[in-house]
């Protein structure tokens, strides 16, 4: 048995949201005791005492989440400041949470306490890792690392960067009834869980393909020996480097590539940061997309999970989409679900949240990695 | 107590609805204020577009009157290089005409000299008073033979100094008018009526009799002209009976002269060169290699015209003359 339970409300009161998701969560659960969940909340909401109230109702519960600038469900679609919590039920499959603080200090320890902590609750054989983490304090990319070397690379590991409303402020991640910053929280399935992803981005290149001569970490200084500043304004008609112009990374000897998104850029250095890591030497190719791009790769990302489903009967659907894609699709940010809800049968209970960096392995079977601007689905079931 | 439940419930409804707008104005409040600033920001990037537009019509409307310069520029070294060019033809023309020139020239130099040297031995003679009649005689037959000599080579000279200023063409002296083509063509075969009734030869003309054209006369008539004469000299060898044929058509925007003989054509490998300045076949029998270059300068030059020959062995030459219905003044 392995069932899947959403609830979803977009009264902005905490105490009331709260109660609604527990109230729709409960008639769903019709009498079976939930073995974990997954709580996205907006960032204006009292954590705290959402979580409180949802331990009060299932106290044995391993919650996991945190703060999302938009969250969408199979309840009520896309909404902002709303609150969405999914709950699974099983014999079969054994669902643990695990936290790890202050990731920024030491990611490594961090992603081995997460992890640590969520394996010791379970006998059997871990089988996906689920993480929402962090990414404001250190690059998000040494955190997904992290956790993928402390994983050895054998789970695979799917999961979305906490945000703020482009606020970049604070972002939250949930653990049991604990509200937590800089920290790495996961959810280990554990059994005979069957799973699919599929991962979709819908850009287009924008500039000649060149290599990133001169990267540190997260800061870009050279693309084939110039400025990479002027190579972004050569492009950009002089405008600075935006969310909406990420920059394609490409692997060795690959056309597969991820996406780099610039926050910002320094005219003393003539250099652009971007949110995650860019090795240096790698082929990068400035990015465009629109609307219809990105709603095309979002049902491209659904149906690829689908028909690598290796089962018949998909009990859930959970999807990891940058805030930016919304923030392009502007007035029609609900499109994006609907473009995926329209490939999934209606009864399949779904959540996901717009994120500051999307996790998922870049092919399958590998290791864990971030993702920007790109959309993720991911699908479970036993059957 | 029913009642009293559900208008609890929607009371509670309505409150979490109330809730729910006030938290939508407020992001949309939000977005306002964004959407203000992105405006502005637009609006500055807009001006700096118009600004860097400005700047660049600016410098595109230097760039064009530095094009325009350049053009003016260009078109006065081309049309002092067609100049050059003219010169330089004229030149190789003159050098032609000296190379011509100096043969008779010559020729009477070396009979003018040795008649002067004989005339001083005969001056001599006469005054030591020892004339003989044998030396008399010898004197008279040396200065009959020296001035044949002289005048032939003179007048020699002198025919090749007229084609040199045919060559020339003198472009002022004349007259442009308008006229009728045809009968302007029969004409010029009555004044060649004294050198054609010398030949076996019969030449015609055909074509609308109403075709008119605003051009040169003499200069035409020079090429009809010359165009027989070469006939005459070249396409018949064994004298055999010609047909000369001269035809006229108008066709859009061009008058074309077609004249065809039935002799026995130019050599292929002539053809390249019967329009350039000496090139003849008959040098022997007095021929300049001038006649077709004047005609060729003629078309060209005075009636803005093109020339086009063609011919096969045995079967004749086509002279195809296209002529434009205006001829503007050059």
């Amino acid at each position: 048995m392995f069932k899947v339970v959403v609830g979803h409300s977009n009264d902005p009161d905490s105490a009331e949201a709260v109660a609604e998701i527990l109230e729709q969560c409960l008639e769903s659960l019709d009498g079976e005791t939930p073995q974990a969940g997954i709580l996205f909340a907006a960032c204006d909401f009292d954590h705290s005492l959402i979580l409180k109230q949802i331990k009060q109702q299932f106290p044995d519960l391993e919650l996991v989440g945190g703060t999302s600038s938009g969250e969408i469900s199979s309840r009520l679609g896309f909404q902002q400041d709303s609150l969405t919590l999914m709950l699974f039920c099983s014999d079969e499959i054994e669902i643990t949470a695990g936290i790890g603080d202050r990731a920024s200090e030491d990611p490594r320890a961090a992603a081995k306490g997460a992890i640590a902590t969520a394996q010791s609750k379970t006998s059997r054989e871990m089988t996906l890792c689920l993480s929402f983490i962090d990414g404001l304090q250190l690059g998000s990319s040494k955190i997904v690392k992290a956790i993928g070397e402390e994983l050895d690379g054998k789970i695979p590991v799917f999961g979305g960067v906490t945000a703020d409303d482009l606020k970049f402020e604070q972002t939250c991640q949930f653990y049991q009834q604990e509200v937590y910053t800089d920290a790495i929280a996961v959810l280990i399935f554990s059994g005979n869980l069957l799973f699919s992803a599929g991962i979709g981005n819908g850009w287009h290149s924008l500039s000649k393909p060149k290599i990133a001569t001169k990267a540190e970490n997260n800061i870009l200084y050279e693309i084939d020996g110039k400025p990479a500043l002027e190579f972004y304004q050569y492009y950009l008609n002089d405008s600075a480097p935006s969310l909406k112009y990420p920059l394609a990374v490409f692997g060795d000897n690959s056309d597969k590539f991820y996406l780099r998104v610039p926050n910002a850029y320094d005219a003393r250095f003539n250099s652009v940061q971007f949110f995650g890591d860019i090795p240096q030497g790698a082929t990068v190719q400035i990015m465009d997309t629109d609307a219809q791009g990105i709603l095309n790769s979002s049902q491209a990302s659904i149906s690829h999970a689908l028909q690598n489903y290796p089962g018949t009967k998909p009990a859930a659907a959970i999807f990891f989409s940058c805030i930016t894609r919304s923030s392009i699709l502007g007035t029609k940010a609900a499109a994006e679900y609907q473009a995926i809800a329209s490939c999934l049968k209606p009864a399949c209970p779904g959540i996901g949240f717009y994120t500051y960096g999307e996790i998922a392995p870049l092919e399958k079977g590998g290791a864990a990695f971030l993702h920007h601007e790109t959309a993720i689905s991911l699908i479970l079931g036993t059957k | 107590m029913e009642s009293n439940l559900d208008y609890k419930q929607q009371l509670k409804q309505l409150k979490k609805e109330n809730r729910i707008l006030a938290k939508k104005l407020q992001r949309s409040q939000e977005r306002q204020i964004q959407l203000e600033e992105t405006n502005q920001k637009k609006e500055s990037l807009l001006k700096r577009v118009i600004v860097d537009l400005e700047e660049s019509r600016n410098i595109l409307e230097q760039r064009t009157i530095e094009l325009s310069e350049t053009l003016a520029q260009l078109e006065a070294t081309q049309k002092q290089l067609i100049e050059s060019e003219k010169m330089a033809a004229l030149g190789n023309l003159v050098a032609g005409v000296a190379h011509e020139i100096n043969t008779p020239v010559g020729n009477s130099v070396t009979a003018a000299s040795t008649l002067a040297q004989e005339t001083t031995s005969f001056n001599t003679a006469v005054t030591a008073g020892q004339l003989k009649r044998s030396a008399l005689n010898n004197y008279l037959d040396l200065a009959t033979e020296a001035s044949e000599i002289i005048l032939s080579n003179l007048q020699r000279a002198g025919e090749l100094i007229q084609s040199f200023k045919q060559v020339a063409v003198d472009r002022t002296s004349l007259e442009k008018r308008t006229f009728a083509l045809k009968p302007y063509l029969s004409e010029i075969l009555i004044t060649l009526e004294p050198q054609l009734k010398k030949t076996p030869h019969k030449v015609t003309v055909t074509g609308d009799e109403d075709i008119a054209i605003q051009s040169y006369p003499g200069a035409l008539a020079q090429i009809i002209t010359n165009l027989i004469t070469n006939s005459i000299a070249h396409a018949y060898p064994n004298n055999e009976p010609g047909q000369i044929q001269l035809d006229v058509r108008q066709q859009p925007q061009k008058i074309v002269i077609q004249y065809q003989d039935d002799g026995c054509g130019i050599p292929e490998n002539h053809l390249n060169s019967i329009f350039e300045p000496f090139f003849t076949t008959n040098r022997e029998g007095g021929g300049s290699g001038l006649g077709l270059h004047i005609v060729y300068n003629l078309v060209a030059q005075k009636l803005q015209g093109t020339i086009e020959v063609t011919s096969q062995p045995n079967l004749g030459t086509t002279f195809a003359i296209a002529l434009p219905l205006l001829n503007k003044d050059r």
